[in-house]
């Protein structure tokens, strides 16, 4: 399993000098004052959401998943290398943000936000990625990356745009009804047992999925 | 001699095609040539074998292990060569055995090293630059370097210059010097197996057609040239297919030393695998 998840590395060589340069560039921008450094906390999600469906376009193109089937990692290694990499991307995207927001707070580009607020951040960010790769990974591994793109957009469009929606009409106004505090309190803990309770669940429905499917 | 393979009673249907009942053993130390036309199920049965498709009847063994009870430990002791490439474009020959290295237990880095330089294949090329031949020869080289026991090449040899596939052919002649190697090769490329298959099994429509050792298969079949006239007198039973031209007649004889007792006068020529295969086809469709 170690050797699909280094495949996915490997196929993403290319891919992955472009979001390092992202990152550098945003976290420029962030320092400039162009972008909010909550910018770096949503690249967690782009990043962990396109990552996993790049290496599943790449698997589909070159047809290396009749091979890994084939061979001795068999269909359970696949879905398993599968969500250990999209862990380590959430992970590493996570922490990288992390190390951007530290420089950014030494170099004195958080504004007027503080550090723990946009690690806060982060770490919600992470979470959302991996509750939205619990939709999304179960579809790749039985569509393809082709057919659950579209998914994939929706999802992202519906997350994203709903949130810009929100923003918009509280910068318009619009006063949405307080949540009780112990609502807001259960909020972080939530999100953790929900994303990473759908992930785990995710996996299993995965699993179940591409037992049958064929090659 | 144990079995390195054993398929019984094989069944998959696909609703337009069905692959009826397949049985066939790979004894240790041997090779079987898998031939059929196009559709017939060569690859629908590789597949079976390797639980790529969810058989819909039937047992299959490998290495007397059942291939899905014990599905890990079969494909560690099992090379595959699939009828096209599946490594990624972006990536080179060493890549790919870095990769493999981590997915088989028995890999053999230094022997992949040696079958990639003897393959010209060992510079930091991506696979994308290959061309067909290179591919296939870097399956093959993935095949060997997993150290397997069972070795499952479905079309292995296709896109091959005749000089490489002879010297791939002598690798597979070497690699079953061992009884506990053996090989399944499925090709269309009938002449290949006619060098190297100790046993043959001719699949037509999703049936066995034909099943059993090459030597004998091409000693009991035999190719009767003669003019219609003389067709007209032979039994049909004892015919498999029949090619009726301008000048005379060709037909293919079931049993050649029975047909020669009943017809002394007729000539009947040895065969070969391809000639097994058009002529049975020929038969069927009449």
């Amino acid at each position: 399993m170690t050797g699909l998840i280094y495949k996915d590395f490997l196929a993403l060589k290319g891919h992955l000098s472009t979001y390092v340069v992202f990152f550098v560039i945003y976290g420029g921008l962030c320092i400039a004052g162009v972008f909010s450094p909550s910018v770096l906390a949503g690249m967690v999600v782009l990043i962990s959401i396109i990552t996993p469906m790049t290496t599943v376009t790449s698997d589909d193109i070159s047809r290396w998943n009749r091979f890994a089937v084939a061979s001795p990692a068999c269909r359970r290694g696949v879905v398993a290398g599968k969500y250990l990499f999209t862990l380590l991307m959430v992970l590493l995207s996570a922490v990288l943000v992390a190390v951007l927001l530290v420089v950014l707070a030494l170099a004195g580009g958080l504004g007027d936000g503080s550090l723990a607020e946009y690690l806060l951040a982060t770490l919600a960010c992470g979470g959302i990625a991996l509750l939205m790769n619990a939709v999304v990974l179960p579809l790749l591994l039985k569509f393809g990356a082709e057919k659950a793109r579209m998914v994939s957009m929706a999802l992202f469009l519906v997350v994203f745009g709903g949130t810009a929606l929100a923003g918009l009409a509280v910068d318009s106004g619009f006063a949405f009804p307080a949540p009780p505090a112990w609502v807001v309190a259960a909020i972080p803990g939530l999100l953790a047992i929900l994303s990473v309770g759908g992930f785990v669940l995710s996996y299993f429905i995965a699993q179940a999925v591409y037992a049958k499917k064929e090659f | 001699m144990k079995n390195a393979l054993e398929v019984s009673h094989l069944t998959k249907d696909y609703g337009s095609f069905k692959l009826d009942d397949v049985s066939f053993t790979v004894p240790g130390g041997t090779i079987m040539g898998l031939i059929g036309e196009n559709g017939a199920g060569k690859s629908t049965t590789i597949k079976c074998i390797l639980n790529l498709i969810r058989r819909d009847g039937g047992e299959i063994q490998v290495l007397g292990l059942d291939n899905l009870r014990d599905e890990q430990a079969v494909k560690a002791q099992v090379g595959v060569v699939l009828d096209e490439t599946t490594f990624h474009d972006g990536l080179t020959a060493p890549q790919v055995g870095k990769i493999l290295a981590k997915l088989y237990p028995n890999w053999d880095m230094a022997l992949y090293q040696r079958y990639l330089d003897k393959f010209g294949l060992a510079g930091k090329k991506p696979v994308k630059t290959f061309s067909k031949g290179m591919k296939m020869k870097l399956s093959l080289a993935a095949a060997f370097a997993a150290r397997p026991k069972l070795l499952i090449l479905d079309e292995a040899t296709s896109g091959l210059d005749p000089v490489v596939r002879d010297e791939i052919l002598d690798e597979f002649l070497d690699f079953i010097q061992d009884e506990e190697h053996a090989i399944l090769l499925s090709s269309h490329i009938t002449s290949d197996l006619e060098k190297v298959a100790d046993y043959v099994t001719y699949l037509h429509r999703g049936k066995v057609a034909v099943s059993g050792a090459k030597d004998e298969l091409l000693d009991t079949y035999g190719r009767l040239v003669c003019a219609r006239s003389d067709l007209e007198q032979v039994d049909p039973a004892l015919l498999v297919g029949v090619r009726t031209g301008q000048f005379g007649c060709e037909a293919l004889v079931r049993d050649k030393h029975a047909f020669t007792r009943f017809y002394p006068g007729l000539t009947v020529d040895p065969v070969t695998l391809e000639d097994i295969m058009v002529f049975t086809v020929k038969g069927d469709a009449k």
